[in-house]
């Protein structure tokens, strides 16, 4: 009887810890999050609950032209990373896995501040290729490099992110390739299918919703990601969780809402990226369960 | 698009090597499959019947050796202009397609119009009895009726080769018998020349006009399945049959008996001098009256009889060697009896080395 109700009980209790960490940590962080954005802050004596924090971010110009900033950084990261993540993995999947595995594994160890000062070396007006590019005489001085970090654009952070994600979602892509999708490929041959209608009829809707959920967690990640911004951003505009952090360094406690409302709303998208990405998984899931 | 006529498939010292140094998958296969004909590769998992299989459809090049359909070299040719369409062990259905426009794949891929494939991909589902699910997706069928439409997909084209690989070995024994017969009845029907790749014995038995067994990437015997029973080139051939009776002796000429611990033999085949192995089906064994008339006669101990419904299997013991012998039903002999022997000079077979 005890070891029914343990084995019943068993797999939750083995998660607890676990769950205790993460909800704890972050379901009491997204609350207090909440409850500050709300206006409610006792500390300083704010105690009358209003949507005034989100009314003044929503309205202020600095707000939108973060969030432009922020969803074009993360978009185009995204659709960059996946684009040339898909072509590495068609160009890699008849080479040994060993080959593949340095080449996406290693980028993915590298901390993410790591890569951006690595980027920002290597792409600075001082850095090597800007002075690769001049004893090359493809510029006079190094200084004419074109500006690609601290730029409106945004070119540092979003190499980073390419050079960052770019292997994950390979890895992603490589797995379908080398599974069921490579096997489909096989069939559609022995029926007469040339390469690109094999490509475009079997391969590409096979390995496509791995794709659209591998990018939608690269999105969910560069959207609401701090440090490379910080580092290799301009300071106006900048993006949204730079922003949100400034606000919270402000001297003016009464600034606090505004920050946790922008912090609200971060978490907002990716919480719908996320359940995107579930809904994704969920059917793919599903199909290949059932057949 | 005319349905191509039915090809002639040989294989001429085809051999495969993975990589420098590894064991060859083949060595040296030959075989030719005549129009129309089902043939079965046979043999245990490992022995290269499926890497022969996909050197046929393209999917692997071999080390050496030719692939030829009526005489032409196939190695040249991708394997999507091979015409040779494959049916594999799992039905791989493409899962975003419904199962009609799975079944039309390959004429859509020819260019033929939505209109056309589409119909001759109903005709073909009614030729695989499965009319009425065009519609459905593929995970809404059952691993039976996926492998059906696997087949429909594969018949559309009009191959000129049809090859089948273990399409039969993940369906439950039920749905195995019935879809044996389906792949038997449509193949006859469109004279495809098949080659059917399998380890199932029976199997082969049953669906194959020729049985081709390989074992270690070699054939070790090519004939009609009636020869693997009757006539086994060796004792490895007669032992993957199931045979169990095996007799040592040495004979001393063509024309001349054999000698073996059990008796002098007399056999109805020409046995070249020197040492030579016998076998003998259990149910050619004569046991007791049975026995009376004349030579190749011996007497045995039974020393097991385990009854089988419709048979009895013996097993009797003479000195050194045992035998298995299999009597209808309303013979009764006792376990310990002594019983007279006899081997009829035209059942006994000589193995060769």
């Amino acid at each position: 009887m005890v070891g029914g109700v343990f084995s019943r009980f068993k797999i939750p209790l083995l998660l607890a810890p676990a769950l205790l960490v993460l909800g704890g940590l972050f379901a009491g962080g997204l609350y207090a999050a909440l409850v500050q954005s709300l206006g409610y802050f006792p500390a300083i004596g704010m105690t009358e609950v209003s949507l005034d924090a989100y009314r003044e971010v929503l309205g202020s110009r600095r707000f939108l032209d973060s969030l432009l900033l922020t969803f074009y950084v993360a978009g185009v990261s995204t659709v960059l990373a996946t684009v040339l993540a898909v072509l590495a993995a068609l160009a890699l999947r008849r080479s040994p896995s060993r080959i593949s595995s340095v080449i996406f594994q290693v980028p993915i160890t590298v901390p993410h501040l790591v890569a951006a000062v690595g980027i920002a070396l290597v792409v600075s007006q001082t850095g090597l290729g800007a002075r690769l590019a001049a004893s090359l005489g493809l510029i006079g001085e190094p200084a004419e490099f074109p500006a690609l970090l601290y730029d409106r654009y945004s070119v540092g952070i979003i190499l980073t992110y390419v050079w960052k994600e770019m292997p994950f979602v390979a890895l992603v892509v490589l797995a379908g390739l080398r599974g069921v999708a490579g096997e489909l490929e096989e069939v559609a041959r022995t029926l007469g299918a040339s390469a690109w209608q094999r490509f475009w009829y079997v391969v590409f809707p096979v390995i496509s919703p791995g794709i659209v959920a591998a990018s939608l967690i690269v999105f969910a990640f560069t959207f609401g990601a701090f440090e490379v911004p910080f580092l290799l951003g301009r300071s106006y505009p900048t993006i949204l969780p730079v922003m949100a952090y400034d606000e919270y360094r402000s001297v003016e406690l009464t600034d606090r809402p505004a920050a946790m409302a922008i912090n609200v709303l971060i978490t907002l998208v990716t919480a719908l990226t996320a359940a995107l990405y579930l809904r994704l998984s969920r059917r793919i899931g599903g199909r290949r369960g059932s057949s | 698009m005319s349905p191509p006529a039915s090809a002639r498939l040989e294989l001429r010292d085809v051999s495969l090597r993975y990589g420098r140094g590894a064991e060859p998958a083949l060595k040296g296969l030959s075989l030719t499959v005549e129009p129309g004909e089902l043939v079965a590769l046979l043999g245990p998992s490992g022995c290269g019947k499926t890497t022969a299989l996909k050197i046929v459809a393209g999917l692997l090049a071999p080390t050496s050796g030719e692939v030829l359909v009526d005489g032409r070299s196939l190695l040249g040719v991708p394997p999507e202009k091979r015409g040779a369409a494959m049916v594999f062990q799992k039905p791989l259905l493409f899962p975003h397609m419904s199962v009609e426009a799975n079944v039309g794949f390959g004429l859509r891929m020819r260019g033929a119009s939505q209109a056309e494939s589409s119909a001759r991909a109903r005709e073909a589902l009614g030729r695989v009895r499965m009319e009425g699910h065009g519609d459905r997706r593929p995970d809404e069928l059952s691993g039976g009726q996926q492998q059906r439409v696997s087949l429909a997909r594969a018949l559309v084209t009009e191959p000129s080769l049809l090859l089948l690989d273990e399409p039969l070995s993940a369906l439950d024994a039920n749905l195995r018998s019935a879809l044996r017969d389906l792949v038997r009845e449509v193949q006859e029907e469109g004279g495809y020349t098949t080659v059917f790749v399998t380890h199932d014995q029976e199997e082969a038995v049953v669906l194959a006009d020729r049985i081709a067994l390989v074992t270690g990437g070699a054939l070790r015997m090519y004939d009609r399945p009636q020869a693997f029973y009757d006539r086994p080139r060796t004792r490895e051939v007669a032992e993957f049959f199931g045979a169990t009776n095996f007799i040592e002796g040495r004979s001393a000429g063509p024309d001349g008996p054999v000698e073996t611990a059990l008796g002098t033999f007399g056999l109805a085949t020409p046995v070249p001098a020197g040492k030579v192995t016998l076998t003998i089906r259990p149910e050619a064994v004569r046991l007791g009256t049975q026995s009376e008339d004349g030579g190749n006669s011996f007497v045995a101990r039974v020393s097991e009889a385990t009854y089988l419904g419709t048979q009895i299997s013996y097993r009797l013991q003479a000195g050194d060697t045992s035998l298995r012998a299999a009597l209808p039903p309303h013979t009764r002999l006792a376990v310990g009896e002594r019983t007279t022997v006899r081997l009829p000079a035209e059942s006994l077979w000589p193995l060769g080395p």
